[in-house]
């Protein structure tokens, strides 16, 4: 039997992470498994007959203590399939569904999760000041374009401004 | 023996950790089924916060990386506690203890108090 595939589109933020998260398992509970993503297109496996909990994960990078394929393996122990990653830094796992299971979270501490947000919200500030970097470079010139790519600065800056203000939040709400 | 006194106190699941590893090296997996017996089934470590422990464990040296038995996977890998690690969990445990004393003292009080 083939699978299906099919494809949808989500602009996915990263300081929503657990909206999308819920966004795949309500689709994995219409029979549309993540496989996986590239931008902003999502690739599914149709099956009915399965159902899936799916959940990211965030790391900065590998190497210096553990290799990416011990943290897998590390993961696929504790009863997560790896699915693919995004960016090489967002993984994406899931397991088989069962009932009740909203407990079924890769961060079970409030001090682990609040990790978890740090290490997101200082790859926002890395690309807010990288962006910083090549505005100043691109529009030093001046001119007509060197002020409509002044606009689309700003708007990333507002953005990228924004989910790092919104992680402060939530890390502010579940630290003691 | 001070060293390490800044980690205090320690999350239950980095205490969890370190107490398993105190009675032998063992791979994440046997970590969070031994947090689990220990603790009557309430203490569950998902995967992330294992695996960022044990990260940040091996950064303060408190834990180790144990050579992995021959003909097992080797993906899988193990780890041991170190002496500084030994020390974490002595200390954790003498803190405790006060904590567990004081509070004791003070309900034993209050009850002869009557109040």
């Amino acid at each position: 039997m083939t699978t299906a595939k099919e494809k949808r589109y989500r602009l996915s933020l990263s300081w929503e992470h657990e909206k999308e998260e819920e966004w795949l398992n309500a689709r994995s509970a219409e029979g549309l498994h993540f496989k996986k993503l590239s931008l902003v297109k999502y690739t599914f496996d149709r099956d009915p007959s399965v159902r899936y909990t799916y959940r990211l994960d965030y790391q900065g990078g590998f190497g210096k203590t553990m290799s990416k394929e011990e943290y897998i393996e590390l993961y696929r122990d504790a009863g997560w399939e790896y699915v693919s990653s995004y960016g090489a830094m967002w993984h994406y796992f899931r397991r088989p569904y069962e009932e009740g299971e909203e407990a079924q979270l890769l961060y079970t501490d409030s001090e682990s999760l609040a990790g978890l947000y740090k290490r997101v919200q200082a790859m926002i500030a890395v690309m807010f000041f990288m962006n910083l970097f090549f505005m100043v470079f691109n529009t030093i010139r001046g001119g007509v374009l060197g002020y409509s790519l002044l606009v689309l600065y700003v708007f990333l800056f507002a953005v990228l401004g924004t989910g790092y203000f919104r992680l402060g939040k939530k890390i502010k709400r579940i630290s003691k | 023996m001070e060293k390490g006194k800044d980690m205090l106190p320690l999350t239950e699941a980095f205490y969890y950790i370190l107490v398993a590893l105190y009675v032998e090296p063992s791979h994440g997996y046997g970590i969070m089924q031994e947090a689990e017996r220990m603790s009557g089934g309430r203490v569950k470590i998902g995967a992330g916060t294992l695996y960022t422990a044990l990260n940040t464990l091996l950064g303060r040296g408190v834990i180790d990386n144990y050579p992995v038995p021959e003909g097992t996977d080797s993906r899988r890998k193990m780890y041991a506690i170190t002496d500084e690690g030994r020390a974490v969990v002595r200390a954790e445990i003498s803190r405790l203890e006060e904590l567990l004393k004081s509070g004791k003292q003070a309900l034993s009080i209050g009850e002869e108090r009557g109040t």
